[in-house]
């Protein structure tokens, strides 16, 4: 592993001007993918806030809840108390929502908003790029003062995502994600992403480093006044309970 | 007197003498008529829209916050529903607007839409079994459980467990068939091996060994694999129940009763009840029965073919709500009216929905007696609770829970799609769903956001300020321990438990709170203007901050069609004048000329220049009463005519403008004064230049033309 991301290293700031082979970003991908995902259990303590002209302000605070050796995810709200026990339960290809004010749970899909902001299940849940995505070299570009590699990801056949084009701006040094443009099918660019602050950690059950974004800033495209902020406050990396990703677990966090 | 009885036979000869004469009159009769007849149907129009309008949501007149961005459309413009600020001091308002003369009523409104779907046949089954599970363990999740037995609850388990198996069944039937057509590649064995495991006794024998796991896999590997359930958007004004239903007599509740008085409660369109939550089979054979009644036959009308078809090949919605004795009883039955050996349900219906005018009448009976009974013939059934999800004026998704009393209808409304589509809901609820914030949310949220300090970045800036010099990406974290334990105070569970259905509500908790707009019904309706300025005027005197308007205004769109086709039909009519204008001054200048002697000689024998000037307008005068005449006799007996036969609504959405399945128009006095001095106008106008000249004519003149 140690040597693919060398050669990665190598290939991506020695040789700024030529376009990266589709492998070589393939590997990339997987290697972005890798840092984000955990071996063992994941818990995260996020704040969200969107911003919308002529709207109060969505103010949120969401625990996220993962596992991701069996590709597991919850999302249990916590305040405000209008919002408690409000959740968002992922099994398989199901995604559920759940309401305490009215005890049901009904499908989503991974296009609905979550908790009145512009996040999308996609945001909070592990990183899936190279399982999910093919990509294409687009250019090498500076962002800021930042070297960046921008690639081009199309959705591969048979994967239900929230957008199926996005492009990606990677900084050539370390290679996590600074930018991401997101698109509809139509070809409608629908939101940009900032990721500026990238945070790791030991994670015991992985024996490796754990990557997460700190902070995630969605400015809407298509409402250009509507931005959103996900704060990741605090990561537990202690052992879930077993029966957690379950409805009868979710149901019990609001009685 | 003489002189006019001269002058009307001078005209009356001069009329009878030039063929050019019955062109003109022909132009004014038909401009005549038509003012008359499209003037006195558009009136009639406007009125029985304004019944429509104002006893169905509007009253006669709408307020609302003055400080929306949107002007008020009850019916929803372009862009969908209006962006109206929340009225916070409705109670105040209502007290200065009582206090108005010819103000009756003041009723608070709100209106908004939320798509609802209750999930595929299989999710409402599963659900059904979890919330009987819950009930054996003492949860009521589902009120309805409440106070039923211990055995009553074992029956019933027993029978949705059954239901459960027969609807794998046919799914396993359905994904045999599949792997009959399909490629080995296109098969998901996945799919393949869930319904071979529930489809296994094992399974259900070892079930409750872990329940909630049995139903876990249940729901996240077999009902997915049933095609979702239909979205319905379901329009509802949130409204003082009580006062609504007293000043809006026409509203009708058709099953069900009236949401008890102060209670939180639903009352669904009974239109849209038959159109959306009904089980389509059993709604196109409504409809079918419908066409024929009114002389329509299925051998010969496309659309009532194609309900037939629909019905033929869209029977699992029947089949999938039976459980194993349910198939049996429905498959016998069908055996037997259709004398067949067909084993299969799907087959069976198919053939039994196959209907002509010959067996249809015989088919719907056996359905509404024999079949029916069977399944569920509504997705949501009157004492049934109601989930409502929509976007909260914030933007998130807030949900409530509501009691469905009733389905209710505007009387001669009935069939009216505009009329028919809007739900009643209950204030309290409307307001949970809109999500307004109280001065104890926006206290809670402004601490959530000074507790994170986060700092705002604009868009324009945000990569400067993100990426720019003196920026680090990257930073190492300390993992913490996250204890939630003590975040979860069950808030949400205990509002639910807290059995709002059966919370009655004072007047001014139902009035207390905000609302979006109110109806204001008058006393005297021919004085609507006044009211609407004297509202305006208190509002502004005492700092209401609200904006009275019309229940035309307030029907946006709508409201304008009936002024768009006035504008039309003037239109048409200045058009039809204009000419007419043209050719009358051509037409009497020609005959002045061709006069010139004769006028001369009247001249030259003493008539005044005044007579000859009186003459000539007289002459015009007559040819416009004559044929005026005449075409408001035509358009008056026209109109008596419609009045007495009625116009029938020839669709579903005229009902509405037609306020009934018939408009009975009725003549407009006024039209016809208007029409009488549009063409004296007209007609002296366009004579007026002719007569001049005439004037002009010397004796000189026509002595000259003798030689």
């Amino acid at each position: 592993m140690r040597t693919l991301f060398v050669s990665l290293a190598i290939a991506l700031t020695a040789a700024p001007a030529f376009a990266l082979e589709k492998a070589d970003m393939v590997k990339l991908l997987a290697e972005i993918d890798d840092r984000q995902r955990n071996g063992g259990d994941y818990k995260a303590l996020i704040y969200l806030e969107q911003k919308e002209k002529d709207k109060a302000d969505v103010v949120r605070e969401v625990l996220v809840y993962r596992r991701d050796a069996d590709d597991k995810l919850m999302l249990l709200f916590s305040k405000p108390k209008s919002e408690e026990g409000k959740g968002i339960l992922r099994l398989d290809k199901n995604l559920w929502t759940y309401d305490p004010g009215t005890g049901k749970w009904d499908r989503t899909t991974e296009r609905e908003r979550i908790g009145g902001t512009n996040t999308r299940r996609s945001d909070f849940d592990e990183s899936r790029l190279a399982e999910e995505f093919d990509p294409t070299f687009v250019a090498d570009e500076k962002l800021g003062k930042f070297e960046t590699v921008v690639m081009e990801l199309k959705v591969k056949d048979g994967f239900d995502v929230a957008y199926p084009v996005q492009k990606l701006w990677v900084d050539k040094k370390n290679h996590n994600i600074l930018k991401r443009q997101e698109f509809a099918l139509s070809g409608k660019l629908a939101r940009t992403s900032y990721y500026p602050k990238w945070q790791k950690l030991f994670s015991e059950s992985k024996k490796a480093e754990l990557w997460f974004p700190g902070e995630i800033r969605i400015f809407d495209e298509i409402e250009k006044s509507n931005s959103t902020l996900v704060l990741f406050k605090a990561v537990d990396l202690n052992s879930l309970d077993q029966n957690m990703f379950t409805k009868a677990w979710l149901e019990s966090k609001s009685r | 007197m003489s002189r006019l009885g001269m002058l009307i036979q001078i005209a009356w000869r001069n009329l009878l003498a030039s063929p050019i004469n019955l062109i003109i009159g022909g132009l004014i009769l038909a401009g005549t008529f038509l003012f008359v007849v499209v003037g006195g149907l558009l009136d009639s129009l406007n009125e029985a829209m304004a019944r429509s309008v104002v006893g169905s949501v509007a009253g006669h007149i709408q307020i609302y916050s003055s400080k929306s961005k949107d002007e008020l459309s009850l019916y929803g413009g372009m862009g969908g529903d209006p962006d109206l600020s929340a009225v916070t001091e409705f109670p105040r308002i209502k007290q200065v607007l009582e206090q108005i003369d010819n103000v009756k009523e003041v009723v608070p409104m709100g209106s908004s839409g939320a798509l609802i779907t209750a999930g595929n046949i299989v999710d409402i089954t599963l659900e059904k079994l979890r919330n009987l599970y819950k009930a054996r363990d003492g949860q009521f999740d589902d009120p309805r459980l409440k106070g039923l037995s211990k055995d009553e609850i074992e029956t019933r388990i027993a029978s949705t467990r059954r239901h459960v198996r027969q609807i794998i069944r046919v799914l396993e039937a359905d994904q045999k068939k599949a792997q009959a057509i399909l490629r080995e590649q296109a098969v998901d064995a996945e799919v393949v091996a869930a319904l071979e495991r529930v489809s296994q006794d094992a399974f259900w024998d070892d079930f409750e060994k872990d329940t909630w796991g049995s139903l876990e896999f249940l729901e996240n590997k077999i009902a997915p694999q049933v095609t979702d359930a239909q979205l319905m958007f379901l329009r509802y004004l949130g409204t003082d129940l009580d006062r609504f239903q007293t000043s809006f007599d026409r509203m009708q509740i058709i099953d069900g009763t009236p949401v008890p008085k102060g209670q939180r409660g639903f009352l669904i369109a009974k239109l849209f009840y038959e159109d959306q939550m009904k089980l389509k089979n059993a709604r196109r054979l409504d409809k079918l029965r419908d066409a024929k009644a009114v002389g329509r036959l299925i051998a010969n009308d496309d659309e009532l073919k194609r309900f037939v078809k629909e019905n033929r090949s869209q029977t699992r919605d029947i089949v999938l709500q039976f459980d194993d004795l349910k198939t049996a009883e429905a498959t016998k039955k069908l055996q037997t009216a259709l004398k067949s050996t067909e084993p299969d349900l799907i087959v069976l219906l198919s053939t039994f929905f196959d209907t002509t005018d010959d067996n249809f009448e015989e088919r719907y009976q056996f359905f509404y007696k024999e079949l029916a009974p069977m399944v569920d013939l509504y997705k949501v059934r009157v004492g049934d609770t109601l989930t409502i999800k929509a976007f909260s004026r914030g933007g998130a998704i807030q949900a409530v829970n509501v009691k469905v009393y009733g389905t209710f209808a505007f009387t001669g409304l009935e069939k009216s799609p505009l009329a028919g589509g809007t739900s009643l809901m209950d204030l309290m609820s409307f307001r949970d769903l809109y999500g307004y914030l109280t001065a104890d949310k926006k206290e809670e949220l402004a601490q959530l956001q000074k507790d994170t300090g986060a700092r705002t970045i604009s868009r324009e800036n945000a990569e400067a300020d993100l990426f720019g010099e003196g920026n680090t990406v990257v930073a190492e974290a300390t993992a913490g321990v996250i204890d939630e334990e003590k975040t979860f105070t069950g808030v949400g569970r205990r509002l639910r438990e807290d059995d709002l259905v059966k919370r009655v509500y004072t007047d001014a908790e139902i009035n207390g709170g905000v609302v979006l707009n109110a109806a204001v019904t008058v006393k005297d309706p021919k004085r609507l203007q006044q009211t609407i300025d004297a509202i305006n005027k208190a509002s502004d005197d005492q700092k209401l901050e609200i904006k009275a308007i019309s229940w035309q205004q307030a029907s946006g769109i709508l409201g304008q069609i009936i002024t768009f086709f006035r504008g039309v039909l003037l239109l048409a009519v200045f058009f039809i004048f204009g000419i007419a204008m043209v050719i009358i001054n051509n037409a009497m200048m020609m005959a002045t000329l061709q006069r010139t002697q004769m006028i001369g000689t009247m001249r030259a024998i003493g008539a005044q220049r005044s007579l000859i000037l009186t003459m000539v307008l007289a002459e015009s005068v007559v040819l416009g009463v004559l044929f005026g005449g005449i075409g408001i006799a035509l358009g008056s007996a026209v109109m008596s005519w419609l009045h007495t036969r009625g116009i029938p609504a020839p669709n579903d959405v005229a009902y509405f403008f037609f306020s009934g399945p018939k408009l009975l128009p009725d003549l407009n006095g006024g039209n016809l004064v208007v029409a009488l001095v549009i063409i004296l106008v007209v007609t002296l106008l366009s004579t007026l230049f002719p007569a001049v000249i005439a004037t002009r004519v010397s004796p000189l003149r026509a002595m000259q033309s003798d030689e």
